[in-house]
């Protein structure tokens, strides 16, 4: 039979709606693997009803308070369940992040999509991953009986993969504050505007005078996970700022990166492009870091 | 000429229905005792059944329908053609998988949920065949056939390296023609296989009685078709067979034919004896349909004076798994090719091909997308090669007033007699700023402008004074209520363009009544007389023209009656609306003073039992005039990113009188959306391991364009010419399928127009784009080469 | 699995809803209160079709689980004219002929109405941010937009 996508969701499941976080966590580590948690529930649906998940218990996350919203705390920590729609109302000043939100498909889808669920679904397209990498952003696993904070760089295990453990969830994304004289920029290209990408890249720069004091560079669509360009984040640190460089180190992330053919690009397309996007995330990035 | 009622706009009659959501498609009627289908589909491209096992699914209470299940009557979907040009390969479920999709079974139960567990209990037993994607494998001579044979006439045919059908058509002598030729221009052309993406996947809902008639809601483009077919296929008499008209979420061309669930459905509920509902998913339909994808090798030969000698078509259609009108394909594409420009010789061949994928079909404009992309893109390229500006180049040859004229094909031929090509093409000039576009090869930089200029056709119906190869007249009943209102029951389906609502405005106008007391009557097969099917741009031509025909005859009914109660000579008469009474008003402009109401007047002939005011009609046009469009296209491609943006497009129609104008506009801007994703985005791609799409089912991989592809509101210019067609209602032609024809050609040329690179592969993506980009670079820094390389044509002098 | 008891609002009136954990909102407007309005054009959250408001926004009930519209608010293409008096946005798309087949309208409006409840006043720019996940085949867009830009006209008009 060919495996199609219905009018219906076929599998069949039991549904929780836990209130707190304790439970959820109490929950998932009864059920373990064959539970799975539910949050915009856009990527997760869309899998059971193409039958590449068939998780027996879904435990939605939408009613727990303290999963959801944004505080200031040092750092800048966004509750998993916080909506696509929410961050790019609220945080404007993260530009890159900013602008990745206002990049998905739907104005329905964002408001359904959480940030959470974007990074747990671990998809190498993910907008709101690339300018998060560059941010530095770390994310809080907690399961029933412990808590961590990892680096999101290593949070990101391959296409649908994760440090995750089947008993943790993923609780916070914490964002350090950004140095001053920061600035940062996301530009996405896709085949038709509302679509996932064919390739995507995130800039951070930090500026002292006309020199380069720290930066950050990131692309989604072009390898297993979301992937920074390191090589070319260290040669534009200490040096003087000028579109050329942009346009050298551009060129640099897109060698730094392997990606694949697949329905929406060749690997041509995205390497070419990958410089074109970087140099100009780059550009935009410096004007912002004033 | 100026109407009381044609050419303005007024609030649609559907209108208060779509906008509240109350409006019911087929996928929204809902019966007691309903029960829900499923279709098991073969995840095979080419595979015979072995076996079914059902036990499993009928355990469950389902309802199973296998192959030896249902009638085993070999059918043609589109029984537009007439018979002998039928070709008949499919049955209601195949006894073997030939693309992946095909339906092989079916069950229904009280519930989806439940259908779905049946349907994955069926066991099926499959014997594997090797599968062709590309149309030159599966002609190989040790191929796999797909068909054996097929029916046509009554004869079992058989086939040949899965040849479905071949057509050459010859005017004059083309050696003759290219003798004559200073110059021979020639390109090979290869357009998509886009899906319809029609909003509502096909649907249908069977209601069967127990005297063994059966009521019908289907999708579809022509309930009558449906009817025959259906009736043929399960032998039930007509006059058992009701199919009622419900709206259509989209077709485009997809249920000209009877699509391939409708019958399906019928048998599912024939078994279950209650009424069956079968709705596509998103996949299967993506499955079912799509546009004929075509390989057209053009060559064309002028002289020095820019005159045409000689061209010759060589089409290659790849069709897919089953033969759904590729015989009318290749005959129109004959067609559209001749009726373009003007060839003393011509010749075409083509060949139509099976292979394992989904079956092709009509999608808005039946092969003359493809055509009008070849015609335009060389005939701009010859142009400037000559140094013409395109717009003189192509009135100087393109068939105009006077010229003959094939509607669809070879055998629908007649006069053009109303032609506004060349205002459009002045008009769509000057709004553009033509004069004003770059030249090729000049610009550098990252982002490059250009314009581009495209014209075509659509033919308004398939009507010519002789018969011939396809079915075309439609029919009308026109009555007056006994207030004075007005029903029109027709066949007719509407798209959505507003054909139901031009044929009222056209009853109104003829009859002096206000269009808010004419009403469209619900519509099935029992009440109304027989309309072909809504395409070819037809609809207000033809339906139009017979709605038209009855009106005539009612209005004379009127003032025969009228006569006798006013005492005057009923030639003296008119009819006039009165939008105080809302009525139309019968009077003698002599004598203001006798007059009478239409409602008046139909009640007293109640009163004194006279009858009703009604007439039937049925109506063949003779002529299929040409409905003319225009587009120039002003757009901006980045050279890094290969992007297009669309800045502003300037489309013309003539459609002879605008009957409903927000609506003609609205048939324009959506042919712009429709042929901009042709051009530049909408694909399908089959795996040719698996012979499934690559895109799984996701529409978003098809990319249809969506608001943000489309150009701000100011920047989609629309204009139409000021014509009459003679042989129309009210000197109306068509539109619909018109508007989206030379869309494709109009990008090739603009981006031509920026970037001095031809396009002859649909569609122009931003990847081609950016390779042919560096291939350009490429061929500049070899200099000892430019000169060679940089014609792409193959042009040379002729003997 | 067994069904669920949940309550909310539909279109300004309470409701009882008895439904399996499997079920999609869409489904059970369309099947089990018979609100057809709101339409499947694809399932997968790609078309827009079945867009309604659940608590004020825009959602799309091919992607909602039944269940979890537990107290929930919910609006569709039904309930939006108002003792018998169209909205704004509905009369605006009716004097645009903004539609041809009809079938992308009820989540045309619906889209509209959610984006005039945010921003009032937009510009063409921000109508066709707001509608860029909401297909159609038939208009090519260019009624839709005039639509939205009149209606928020005509409300401006009514509120000045
Ligand atoms: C039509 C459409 C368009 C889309 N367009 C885009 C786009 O443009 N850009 C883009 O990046 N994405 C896009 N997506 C993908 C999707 O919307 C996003 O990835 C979204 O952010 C997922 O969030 P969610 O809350 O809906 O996740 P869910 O579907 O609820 O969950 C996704 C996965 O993450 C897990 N999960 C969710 N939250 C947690 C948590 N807190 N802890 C542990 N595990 C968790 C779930 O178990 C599931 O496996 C699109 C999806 C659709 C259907
Ligand atoms: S049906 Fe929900 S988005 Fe298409
Ligand atoms: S009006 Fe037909 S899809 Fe929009």
């Amino acid at each position: 039979m060919l495996p199609t996508n219905t009018h219906i969701l076929y599998p069949e499941f039991d549904y929780h709606a836990p209130t707190t976080l304790y439970e959820v966590t109490e929950l998932l580590a009864q059920y373990g693997d064959s539970a799975r948690v539910m949050a915009g529930g856009t990527d997760l649906l869309v899998q059971m009803k193409m039958e590449r998940r068939q998780p027996s218990q879904v435990i939605s996350l939408m009613h727990v308070n303290a999963l959801q919203g944004i505080s200031q705390n040092g750092s800048l920590d966004i509750g998993a369940t916080t909506s696509i729609q929410e961050i790019h109302r609220r945080l404007p000043q993260l530009y890159a992040l900013a602008e990745a939100c206002n990049g998905f498909s739907s104005i329905q889808i964002m408001y359904m999509a959480t940030l959470g669920g974007n990074l747990c679904n671990a998809s190498p397209a993910s907008d709101s991953a690339p300018p998060l990498l560059t941010y530095d952003a770390r994310v809080t696993l907690k399961s029933k009986t412990a808590e961590r904070v990892l680096p999101l760089e290593r949070f990101f295990l391959g296409p649908g993969k994760t440090a995750m453990q089947p008993d943790e969830l993923l609780a916070q994304i914490s964002i350090p504050a950004p140095l001053p004289h920061s600035g940062s920029a996301f530009i996405k290209i896709s085949r038709v505007v509302a679509d996932i990408s064919q390739v995507c890249a995130a800039a951070r720069l930090t500026r002292e005078g006309n020199t380069i004091r720290d930066a950050r560079i990131a692309l989604g669509s072009v390898a297993p996970t979301p992937v920074r360009a390191a090589g070319a984040e260290r040669d534009l640190i200490g040096e003087t700022f000028s579109p050329a460089l942009a346009e050298k180190i551009g060129k640099q992330a897109a060698q730094e990166i392997s990606p694949i053919s697949d329905v929406r690009a060749t690997r041509e397309y995205r390497q070419q492009v990958a410089a074109v996007i970087v140099r100009d995330a780059l550009l935009r990035a410096w004007e912002r870091a004033q | 000429m100026s109407y009381q009622i044609l050419g303005n706009d007024y609030f649609r009659k559907d209108g208060i229905g779509k906008v509240t959501g109350r409006e019911v498609y087929a996928s929204d009627v809902t019966l007691p005792r309903m029960w829900h289908a499923r279709v098991l589909r073969s995840p095979h491209a080419h595979a015979r059944i072995k076996s079914i096992d059902a036990r499993a699914a009928q355990e469950l209470g389902a309802v199973v329908l296998t192959y030896a299940d249902v009638p085993h009557l070999k059918y043609n979907e589109r029984i537009v053609s007439i018979p002998p040009h039928l070709y008949r390969d499919r049955t209601v479920l195949a006894d073997k998988a030939r693309h992946v999709g095909e339906a092989v079974a079916a069950v229904a139960a009280p519930t989806e949920q439940l259908a779905e567990k049946a349907l994955r209990a069926l066991q099926v037993e499959w014997e594997i065949l090797p599968h062709y994607t590309d149309p030159l494998a599966a002609q190989r001579a040790d191929a796999e056939p797909i068909h054996d044979s097929y029916i046509l006439n009554g004869q079992e045919i058989p086939v040949e390296n899965n040849v479905a059908v071949t057509r050459v058509v010859q005017v004059g002598d083309i050696e003759e023609g290219f003798a004559q030729a200073d110059h021979i221009f020639e390109r090979e052309f290869v357009t998509s296989r886009i899906y319809h993406a029609q909003m509502e996947t096909k649907s249908c809902v069977c209601d069967p009685a127990p005297d063994g008639s059966i009521t019908v809601y289907p999708t579809t483009q022509s309930i009558h078709n449906v009817r025959q077919l259906l009736g043929e296929i399960f032998s039930i008499p007509l006059h058992k067979v009701n199919v009622k008209r419900v709206a259509i979420g989209g077709t485009f061309g997809s249920s000209i034919q009877m699509n391939s669930i409708i019958p399906i459905c019928v048998a599912l509920a024939l078994k279950a004896k209650r009424p069956v509902k079968l709705v596509s998913t998103r996949e299967e339909d993506m499955y079912d349909h799509v546009r004929y994808q075509t390989k057209l090798k053009l060559k064309i030969g002028v002289t020095r004076e820019g005159k045409i000698t000689a061209g010759h078509m060589q089409a290659l259609a790849d069709i897919g798994g089953h033969n759904i009108q590729a015989y009318a394909l290749l005959s129109v594409l004959a067609g559209w090719t001749a009726s373009l420009y003007n060839y003393p010789n011509l010749k075409f061949e083509g060949k139509a091909v099976y292979t394992n994928k989904t079956p092709s079909c009509a999608l808005q404009g039946f092969g003359n997308p493809q055509a009008t992309f070849a015609a335009e893109s060389l005939m701009d390229e010859i142009a400037t090669e000559l140094d013409w500006d395109p717009i003189e180049f192509k009135l100087k040859n393109y068939v105009g007033l006077g010229g003959t004229f094939w509607g669809q094909g070879p055998s629908v031929q007649s006069i053009v007699r109303s032609d506004g090509v060349p205002q459009l093409l002045h008009d769509g000039a000057q709004k553009i700023g033509w004069r004003a576009r770059p030249k090729p090869g000049t610009q550098t930089g990252r982002y490059r402008h250009g314009i581009g200029m495209a014209r075509g056709f659509h033919t308004s119906g398939a009507g010519a004074p002789k018969p011939g190869e396809v079915i075309d007249y439609s029919g009308a009943f026109i009555k007056i209520n006994e207030d004075g209102s007005v029903d029109i029951v027709h066949a007719m389906m509407d798209h959505g363009g507003g054909t139901l609502e031009a044929i009222a405005k056209i009853v109104a106008e003829e009859l002096g009544v206000p269009i808010e007391r004419v009403g469209i009557s619900p519509a099935d097969t029992l009440t109304t007389v027989y309309d072909v099917v809504t395409h070819a741009t037809r609809g207000v031509y033809a339906g139009g023209g017979a709605a038209h025909k009855a009106a005539v005859k009612v209005k004379q009914q009127i003032f025969d009656y009228a006569s006798r109660i006013l005492g005057l000579q009923a030639d003296s008469l008119m009819i006039e609306p009165d939008y105080e009474l809302m009525q139309g008003v019968i009077y003698c402009p002599n004598f203001p003073e006798r007059r009478i109401t239409l409602g008046a007047l139909a009640k007293q002939l109640q009163v004194n039992s006279w009858g009703t005011l009604a007439a039937v009609e049925s109506l063949r046009q003779v002529n299929c005039p040409p409905a003319y469009v225009t587009y120039f296209i002003d757009l901006t491609v980045d050279t890094e990113t290969g992007q297009v943006t669309t800045n502003r497009a300037a489309i013309g129609s003539d459609c002879g009188t605008v009957v409903n104008p927000a609506m003609a506009i609205g048939q324009l801007e959506g042919g712009l959306s429709k042929g901009m994703g042709y051009a530049l985005v909408e694909d399908n791609q089959w795996d040719a391991q698996t012979g499934q799409l690559t895109s799984k089912g996701f529409w978003i991989d098809g990319k249809t364009p969506a608001i943000s592809e489309a150009p701000f509101v100011e920047n989609i210019i629309t204009h139409f010419a000021n014509t009459y067609e003679p042989s129309g209602p009210f000197g109306a032609k068509g539109i619909g399928e018109a508007a989206t024809n030379p869309c494709a050609a109009a990008y090739a040329n603009a981006l031509y127009n920026a970037l001095d690179i031809r396009f002859t592969e649909l569609p122009i993506t931003a990847e081609k784009i950016l390779s042919a980009l560096a291939a350009q670079d490429e061929r500049a820094s070899r200099a000892s080469d430019y000169l060679e390389n940089k014609v792409v044509a193959v042009m040379q002098a002729a003997e | 699995m067994d069904k669920k008891t949940i309550h909310l609002t539909l279109n300004g009136e309470a409701r009882e809803w008895r439904v399996y954990p499997n079920e999609l909102l869409l489904n059970t407007l369309r099947e089990q209160e018979f609100l057809t309005g709101t339409k499947y054009g694809c399932g997968i959250g790609e078309c827009g079709a079945c867009t309604v408001h659940v608590n004020g926004a825009p959602r799309l009930a091919c992607l909602t689980l039944a269940l979890a519209c537990e107290g929930a608010d919910i609006l569709t293409i039904e309930g939006l004219a108002r003792d018998g008096k169209l909205d704004a946005v509905q009369e605006a798309f009716l004097g645009q002929s903004a539609f041809q087949c009809g079938f992308c309208t009820s989540d045309m409006i619906m889209m509209t109405r959610a984006l005039l409840n945010e921003n009032p006043q937009p510009t063409e720019t921000q109508v066709r941010d707001y509608l860029r996940g909401n297909l159609c085949r038939c208009t090519g867009y260019a009624s839709i937009v005039r639509a939205a830009l009149d209606a928020a006209e005509m409300e401006r008009q009514e509120t000045a």
